[in-house]
C-alpha cells in the first residue's frame, strides 16, 4: 500500500513562495528514498486495481431511479450518475464501455463499497457526517444539490406539510430521506404514520394506489416522477416545504487519497470543460487549436494532467469526447434533452447562478 | 488376561475420542475468536466504528407498525425489540392460523369425496408452488387498491374497510390492561389443556370466561370518563379510536398463512395416510361415524407422524416473516435492514438478527421435541 505522504501537493504551491516548494520537494525526496517502490505519479491502489481488472465497478440501482440511475428494458443503464461513472471509467481506462454497473439497493450500497463489490458509489448519495466518519467513507466534491420534498395527492387540498396531520407518508427504506422526514414532521408537530419500502416500484405503486397520502423523496426525483411516470400530473402537488438541501457526492472507501483525487478531478474537469465551452462535438477542434493554456492543460496538449494522477495525459480529452462536459451530461439526463426537462437552478455553474464550481486547474 | 486387554482397548478408545473432541472444540473456538478478531482489525483498518455502542443512540426514523407506542427518539435497542415483537406477533399468529387451516385442508386432501379432494389439491398446488414473496406482493397490491379512508366501505358505521386496513370497534382499554387480559386468557387456555378438559367443552368454558372477563375489565378499568367501547371515526386523514389492523399486517398474515397452510396440509395428509387401513376399518366395523373415526382413531394415530415435520413447518413460517420489507411491514428484518443503512453497523446488526431467529426457532424446536416425546406411544 502506498503511504499517504508520498503524495505531496508540490504543484499547487507556485503562489505560496519558494520556501514551501522547497520543503515540499524535500519531503517528496525523503518519502521517495524511504519508500523506494513508489513513483512521483503516486497512482492510487484503487486505480491500479481497476486497471488490472480492466473494468470499473459502479453502483447501479435495484430498478430505476429516474434521471440518475435508470435501466431500460434492454438492460442498458443511463442517467446522470451512470454518465459520471462512464466519465470516470473513460478517465482511468480510456473506454466508457468498460464501466460495469452493479445493481444495488440503497441499503446495500455501503456494504458493497466496503467489501470491494464496487469501486465507487455514484448514486444520488448525500454527504452525511455519520457516513463520512463512522462508515469509513470519503466524499468527493458535491456534483449536485437537491433537497427533500413531499408530494401529496391533490384531492387532499393541502399545500404544506402541516396538512398531513394523521396521514400516512411513504419513503424509500434506508435513505437519508427517512430521517429527514421524521425529524421535520416531529419539529413542526405533525403526527404521521411513516411506511418505508425497499423497492422504488413498490413505493410508487403504494402511493399511486393511495395507500399513502404523501410521498417524501428527493425533490428532483419527485419532479421527474410527476412529470413522466404519473398519468395525471395535476392530480399531485409538491408541497411547499423544503425539508433539506443535500450535497450529493461520490463516495469512496477511506484511505486511498489518490483515488479521491482521481474522482474529484474527473468531476472538476467536466465542470471546467463546461466553463470553457469544450463539448463532445468540438473537443478535437479544441485539441488542435487550444484557445488558452488552461484548455491546453486540461486536454493534455500540454503535459501534466495525467502524470499528477498516475494516468494518461489525454484522459480528460477522451472523457469529454465520450460523455461530454457536465452541462451536456445534465441536459441529456435531466434537462432539455431528457423527458424530465428539469431546470438547472442550483446545479448550474457558479458563473450562471448555480453553486457548482471546480477547483483551480493550474 | 483377555478381559483386561479389552478393557484397555476400550479405555484407550475413549481417551482417543476425548482428545479428538477436545481438539475439535479448541479448533472451533480458536477459529471463531480469530474471525471476530480479524473482523475487528479489518473494520478498524477501514476506519469503521464497531461495537454495540450505537444501540443506545436515538434512531431518528419512523417505521410502519408497532404493538406499543413508538417515537423517532427511541434508541436502537428499543426499535429492534419492537421489530422482534412484530416478527413474533406475525409469526405466531400465522403459525396458529396455518396449523388450523392446514389441518382442515389436509383432511380434505385425505377425503374420499372427489370434489372436496380436488378443491384441496388445487389449493395446495397453487399456494405451495408460487413463491411467498410474489403472493405477498400480489395480495398487497390488491389490498391497497381498495377505496381510500374517506371512501371506506363501512358496516353499521362501526367497522370500516379501506386501503389503510381494517378498522373495528375495540374495548376502551389501555395497552397494559389489554396485554394483561390477553396473558390471563392465554394462561387459562394452557391450564385447560394441561388438565385435559375435553376439547369442545374446554373451548366453551374458555370462550364464556373470556367474554365475561373482557366485559368486566372494560367496565371497571376504562379510562376516566371514557366510553366502554371505542368506535373508529374518520378524523382528517385517518381513523381515530377502535382497533386498526393495518393493510400491511393483513397482507403479511394472509399470505404467510395461505402459503404455510399448503405445506402443513401436505404434512397432515401424509400423517393421515400412514394410519393403517385396518384401524379405520375396525372403526367402521364397530359402527363409528366418519367424524368419530377421524377424531378418535385417525388424528390421534396420525399426530405421531405429523408433529416432527410440523415443527419444521413452524420454524419455516417464522423465518418467512422476513418478507415484511417488500410490503412495508416493520418486522425484525425490516428494522435490522433499515438500521444497517442508518447506523452502518452491519456485522453487529446481522449478528443480532441471527441471534434473535436462533432463539425463537430453537425454542420452537425444543417445544416440538417436548410435544413429540409426550405424544409417543409408550409401548411403541
Amino acid at each position: 500500500m502506498l503511504h499517504v505522504n508520498t503524495y505531496v501537493p508540490i504543484y499547487r504551491t507556485n503562489k505560496e513562495g519558494i520556501m514551501k516548494s522547497l520543503i515540499a520537494i524535500g519531503a517528496t525526496v525523503a518519502a521517495l528514498t524511504t519508500l523506494s517502490a513508489t513513483t512521483a505519479s503516486a497512482q492510487s491502489a484503487t486505480v491500479t486495481q481497476i486497471m488490472e481488472r480492466g473494468t470499473m465497478l459502479c453502483s447501479g440501482h435495484n430498478g430505476s431511479y429516474f434521471g440518475f440511475v435508470e435501466v431500460n428494458d434492454k438492460n442498458e443503464w443511463k442517467g446522470l450518475d451512470i454518465d459520471l461513472c462512464r466519465a470516470l471509467t473513460t478517465a482511468i481506462l480510456g473506454d466508457p464501455e468498460k464501466a460495469q454497473i452493479v445493481p444495488l439497493s440503497w441499503a446495500q450500497r455501503f456494504p458493497a463499497l466496503q467489501s470491494g463489490d464496487v469501486d465507487v458509489i455514484i448514486k444520488a448519495t448525500g454527504w452525511t457526517m455519520g457516513r463520512d466518519t463512522e462508515l469509513g467513507l470519503q466524499f468527493s466534491l458535491p456534483y449536485f444539490f437537491g433537497g427533500t420534498q413531499i408530494m401529496a395527492h391533490g384531492d387532499l387540498g393541502i399545500t404544506d406539510a402541516t396538512g398531513l396531520e394523521g396521514g400516512t407518508v411513504c419513503v424509500e427504506a434506508g435513505t437519508t430521506i427517512e430521517r429527514i422526514v421524521a425529524n421535520y414532521l416531529q419539529t413542526i408537530g405533525v403526527t404521521t404514520n411513516n411506511i418505508s419500502y425497499e423497492s422504488a416500484a413498490e413505493l410508487r405503486s403504494a402511493y399511486l394506489a393511495n395507500r399513502c397520502d404523501a410521498f417524501a423523496a428527493w425533490g428532483p426525483f419527485l419532479a421527474v416522477l410527476r412529470a413522466t411516470e404519473i398519468d395525471n400530473p395535476d392530480a399531485h402537488v409538491i408541497l411547499n416545504d423544503q425539508l433539506s438541501s443535500e450535497p450529493i457526492a461520490a463516495a469512496m472507501r477511506q484511505g486511498d487519497d489518490g483515488f479521491v483525487d482521481m474522482v474529484n478531478w474527473t468531476i472538476a474537469s467536466l465542470l471546467i470543460a463546461e466553463e470553457e465551452g469544450i463539448t463532445s462535438a468540438n473537443v478535437d477542434e479544441m485539441v488542435a487549436n487550444p484557445p488558452n493554456p488552461r484548455v491546453a492543460r486540461l486536454l493534455g496538449v500540454e503535459p501534466g494532467m495525467g502524470e499528477r494522477l498516475g494516468i494518461r495525459d489525454t484522459w480528460a480529452r477522451e472523457m469529454i469526447a465520450a460523455v461530454g462536459n457536465f452541462g451536456e451530461i445534465y441536459d441529456r439526463n435531466l434537462g432539455e434533452g431528457s423527458p424530465y426537462k428539469l431546470e438547472r437552478g442550483l446545479n448550474n455553474l457558479w458563473s450562471h447562478g448555480g453553486v457548482l464550481y471546480a477547483p483551480i486547474l493550474d | 488376561m483377555d478381559m483386561t486387554t479389552t478393557e484397555d482397548l476400550r479405555a484407550r478408545s475413549r481417551r482417543r475420542k476425548l482428545i479428538i473432541q477436545t481438539l475439535l472444540l479448541a479448533v472451533t473456538v480458536i477459529a471463531i475468536l480469530g474471525a471476530v478478531r480479524s473482523a475487528q482489525q479489518n473494520l478498524a483498518a477501514l476506519g469503521i466504528t464497531s461495537g454495540f455502542g450505537f444501540l443506545d443512540r436515538a434512531t431518528g426514523w419512523d417505521y410502519s407498525f408497532s404493538l406499543v407506542e413508538r417515537s423517532i427518539d427511541d434508541p436502537y435497542w428499543r426499535t429492534l425489540l419492537v421489530g422482534f415483537g412484530n416478527t413474533l406477533f406475525v409469526g405466531f399468529v400465522s403459525i396458529f392460523l396455518s396449523t388450523i387451516l392446514g389441518l382442515i385442508i389436509g383432511t380434505a386432501r385425505d377425503s374420499a369425496h372427489p370434489a372436496i379432494n380436488a378443491a384441496a389439491t388445487v389449493y395446495v398446488q397453487i399456494f405451495r408452488n408460487i413463491p411467498l414473496i410474489l403472493q405477498a406482493v400480489f395480495l398487497y397490491s390488491v389490498l391497497i387498491h381498495f377505496p381510500g379512508p374517506r371512501q371506506a366501505v363501512t358496516i353499521a358505521d362501526a367497522v370500516f374497510v379501506s386501503n389503510r386496513g381494517l378498522m373495528m370497534p375495540g374495548l376502551n382499554l389501555s395497552l397494559g390492561v389489554a396485554l394483561g387480559l390477553l396473558l390471563t386468557l392465554l394462561a387459562l387456555a394452557v391450564a385447560l389443556i394441561l388438565r385435559k378438559v375435553p376439547l369442545l367443552r374446554g373451548f366453551g368454558i374458555w370462550l364464556a370466561t373470556s367474554v365475561l372477563l373482557c366485559a368486566v375489565t372494560a367496565v371497571v378499568l376504562r379510562p376516566e370518563g371514557g366510553t366502554i367501547l371505542s368506535i373508529p371515526e374518520l378524523k382528517g386523514l385517518r381513523f381515530v379510536g377502535g382497533i386498526t389492523v393495518p393493510v400491511e399486517l393483513v397482507a403479511m398474515i394472509t399470505s404467510i398463512t395461505l402459503y404455510g397452510s399448503a405445506y402443513i396440509a401436505e404434512v397432515v395428509r401424509g400423517g393421515l395416510n400412514q394410519v393403517p387401513r385396518g384401524l379405520t376399518e375396525a372403526g367402521q366395523a364397530l359402527g363409528l361415524s366418519p367424524g368419530a373415526i377421524w377424531g378418535r382413531i385417525k388424528v390421534p394415530m396420525a399426530l405421531r407422524s405429523i408433529v416432527p415435520p410440523l415443527g419444521n413447518q413452524w420454524i419455516f413460517i417464522m423465518k418467512a416473516t422476513t418478507i415484511g420489507i417488500a410490503i412495508g411491514y416493520s418486522d425484525l428484518f425490516y428494522i435490522v435492514s433499515n438500521s444497517i443503512t442508518q447506523s452502518g453497523q452491519t456485522l453487529e446488526l446481522i449478528f443480532l438478527l441471527m441471534a434473535a431467529f436462533l432463539l425463537v426457532n430453537f425454542s420452537i424446536a425444543l417445544f416440538v421435541n417436548w410435544l413429540n416425546a409426550r405424544l409417543q406411544l409408550k409401548a411403541h
